[in-house]
């Protein structure tokens, strides 16, 4: 845990500097640039609650993403899943005019539907045709993208909008703030807790995470693969579905172009970061919020654009996960000229 | 018989990029290296391209620049996959997001627009009239008058298949994408093989991205290789990294793509037509698995 820690915080320094060398290399003051990143996410309570309500989507696609990787599917659909699952919440949205209270669970429940209805497409694809699920779901991400487009345009287009989008969903089906939070995060905090809860402490989890660990030893110690498989996808495509449930009903209440974002990949991004640990997701889905959120208000003061926020987010990417395989190689190494010296004679 | 030359040009233009990133692609895979960089290598240089177009006037140096910028990338990838031994995978992907940022925020900084940059001093590479071939009735109208890179395209492929079958380096790369600890004893370091690969994937790819933003259009869009990477890998793999196999699936996809835009005129939305390469990728997929279980 705290090789973990150490690494994680060594590796974020050394990002923050390398930040700091590209940002002087254009001329612009890194103190500055940083202090204002951190003042317009973190300073006062609506700009937490800005950076906590920016977090759902990345947080949700970051535990899709690790839950996959740490089971062994390769999910990289989280793209097209957010998109699904957030065309099926504006769906629902527009056509399902239930009583407040009803509903937001029928959206929610039809978001998560969406996410998983398209994972589970990958994954039967994978069990039935051993087609690959890594270019399956890439490709279905572009396919899925492209659908969206198409309904956004056509079919469910706003006739008094000025670019594709959908009209705004039934007002019973918006997910407003509660003393000030955006309520999508509790809905977050609530997939979170049940993410963290099958996957450590219910025994589907546990082989889900043997089976990603030695799925020859999880086979023989009777695992179901192929339904392990099967659940996994489903489950982590229903998370990132649910994001883009979210983001509709707490956004702008519509589909409209470009709503997914870089979430899906950004969370990716935050999955590999982490590792295979829920609770380091999560933390580092907050900390590159926090840098998106900054982002915006850090480019009204410093004229640095927004966009180095990505840069930024790569390059932290980049240097905690090398620096960490670099730093265990290196401790590894150190540990066995230890052992080498004690049995020497 | 227009519309045939047509498809043939549009088939043509498809495949070209996807070819060229293929072929680098194919470098790292036959050296036993897992490399999903090709987006990001082709995206660094397009905008390489358009950079050295614009501010230098000239389509050598756009090209030059291009290159430069994708090799820029390859040596990152090295620097964290082979110096640091950092997982490629991981490696890959977060090369590919640092492109999209990067070029994003260098767009912005150095053109001050958002989203597409398609400025007027962009010197496009031009095309090739071959003399006497461009008189053939049908033929000459696509075999003369393509691109450069086209062209370009047709002798890497040639070189990549002589490069990795005939030499003595395409029989250390194989050792290495084989075996790469006998390798490493035989006296050949795996590793520095494997920088060779990804330095001619770097090139290969760049030669894509000029393509892309100085070939037949002479802009820079935001995230403008738009998942071409994703197929040349999926071309890659399906034809286990033949040089001439990627070549024949590179024009399948372009006549996918150039099928897109046929169908345009027609009822079919545009966004059902532009599904077109990614659900023939599926398709090819699905065709090479029953293959695949039809011989066991």
């Amino acid at each position: 845990m705290s090789r973990k820690l150490l690494t994680a915080l060594t590796g974020i320094a050394a990002a923050l500097g390398i930040g700091a060398l590209i940002m002087l290399a254009q001329g612009y003051n890194p103190a500055a640039t940083y202090g204002a990143l951190a003042r317009f996410s973190l300073m006062d309570l609506p700009k937490i609650a800005t950076t906590l309500k920016n977090s759902v989507p990345l947080i949700l696609t970051g535990l899709s993403a690790c839950i996959a990787f740490a089971s062994g599917p390769v999910n990289l659909g989280q793209p097209g899943q957010l998109a699904l699952g957030a065309l099926a919440a504006a769906v629902g949205g527009l056509f399902i005019h239930a009583p407040p209270g009803f509903e937001v669970p029928l959206l929610i429940l039809l978001a998560v539907a969406g996410g998983a209805l398209w994972s589970g497409l990958a994954a039967l694809l994978r069990l039935a045709f051993s087609m690959s699920e890594f270019i399956v779901t890439l490709m279905l991400n572009m396919i899925a993208d492209f659908f969206a487009a198409w309904v956004i345009a056509f079919p469910l287009l706003d006739p008094r909008a000025f670019s594709p989008m959908t009209p705004q969903i039934d007002r019973a089906g918006w997910l407003g703030e509660a003393g000030g939070l955006s309520t999508t995060v509790l809905f977050m905090a609530a997939a979170a807790a049940v993410a963290w809860f099958v996957f450590r402490k219910w025994r589907a989890g546990y082989e889900w995470r043997i089976s990603g660990q030695n799925s020859l030893f999880a086979r023989l110690g009777g695992c179901r693969i192929e339904a392990n498989f099967l659940s996994v996808m489903l489950f982590t495509g229903a998370l990132a579905g649910l994001a883009g449930g979210l983001v509709v009903m707490g956004g702008p209440h519509r589909f409209l172009k470009g709503l997914g974002g870089n979430y899906a990949w950004d969370g990716v991004m935050i999955a590999i970061v982490a590792g295979s640990s829920l609770v380091g997701t999560v933390l580092y889905g907050l900390f590159f919020s926090a840098i998106q959120t900054g982002a915006l208000g850090m480019e009204l003061i410093t004229n640095v654009p927004s966009e180095i926020a990505q840069v930024l987010q790569a390059v932290l990417v980049l240097v905690i996960v090398a620096g960490r395989e670099f730093v265990s190689a290196a401790l590894d190494r150190a540990e066995a000229r230890r052992r080498a010296r004690e049995r020497a004679p | 018989m227009n519309v045939l030359v047509g498809i043939l040009n549009g088939m043509i233009s498809g495949a070209t990029p996807i070819l060229l990133a293929a072929l680098g692609g194919a470098f790292t895979y036959h050296a036993g290296m897992f490399n999903i960089a090709m987006e990001g290598m082709m995206l660094a240089g397009a905008f390489g391209g358009v950079m050295g177009s614009y501010f230098l006037h000239s389509w050598p140096a756009g090209i030059l620049c291009a290159l430069l910028a994708s090799v820029v990338l390859a040596l990152i990838f090295i620097l964290f996959s082979v110096v640091l031994r950092t997982d490629e995978f991981v490696t890959g992907i977060a090369l590919n997001l640092f492109a999209v940022g990067a070029t994003t925020y260098l767009l912005r900084q150095t053109f001050h627009v958002k989203g597409v940059f398609a400025g007027q001093g962009i010197a496009a590479i031009p095309r090739l009239v071959i003399p006497f071939v461009d008189r053939i009735p049908l033929a000459g109208q696509v075999l003369s008058g393509q691109n450069l890179i086209v062209y370009a395209a047709v002798l890497a492929t040639i070189g990549a298949s002589w490069l990795v079958y005939s030499t003595r380096f395409g029989l250390r790369l194989r050792a290495a994408g084989y075996n790469a600890a006998c390798l490493d004893s035989s006296g050949v370091s795996a590793a520095r093989i494997r920088v060779a690969a990804l330095l001619l994937c770097g090139v290969l790819c760049g030669l894509a991205g000029a393509f892309l933003s100085l070939g037949y259009v002479t802009l820079f869009a935001e995230n403008m290789s738009a998942g071409r990477g994703w197929i040349s890998l999926a071309a890659i793999i399906l034809v286990s990294g033949r040089p001439w196999g990627i070549a024949l699936i590179s024009l399948l996809f372009g006549l996918f793509d150039g099928l897109g835009l046929l169908l345009q005129g027609t009822g079919i939305a545009s966004q059902f037509t532009s599904m077109v390469p990614y659900a023939a990728t599926l398709a090819t997929l699905y065709v090479y698995s029953i293959k695949r279980k039809r011989r066991t």
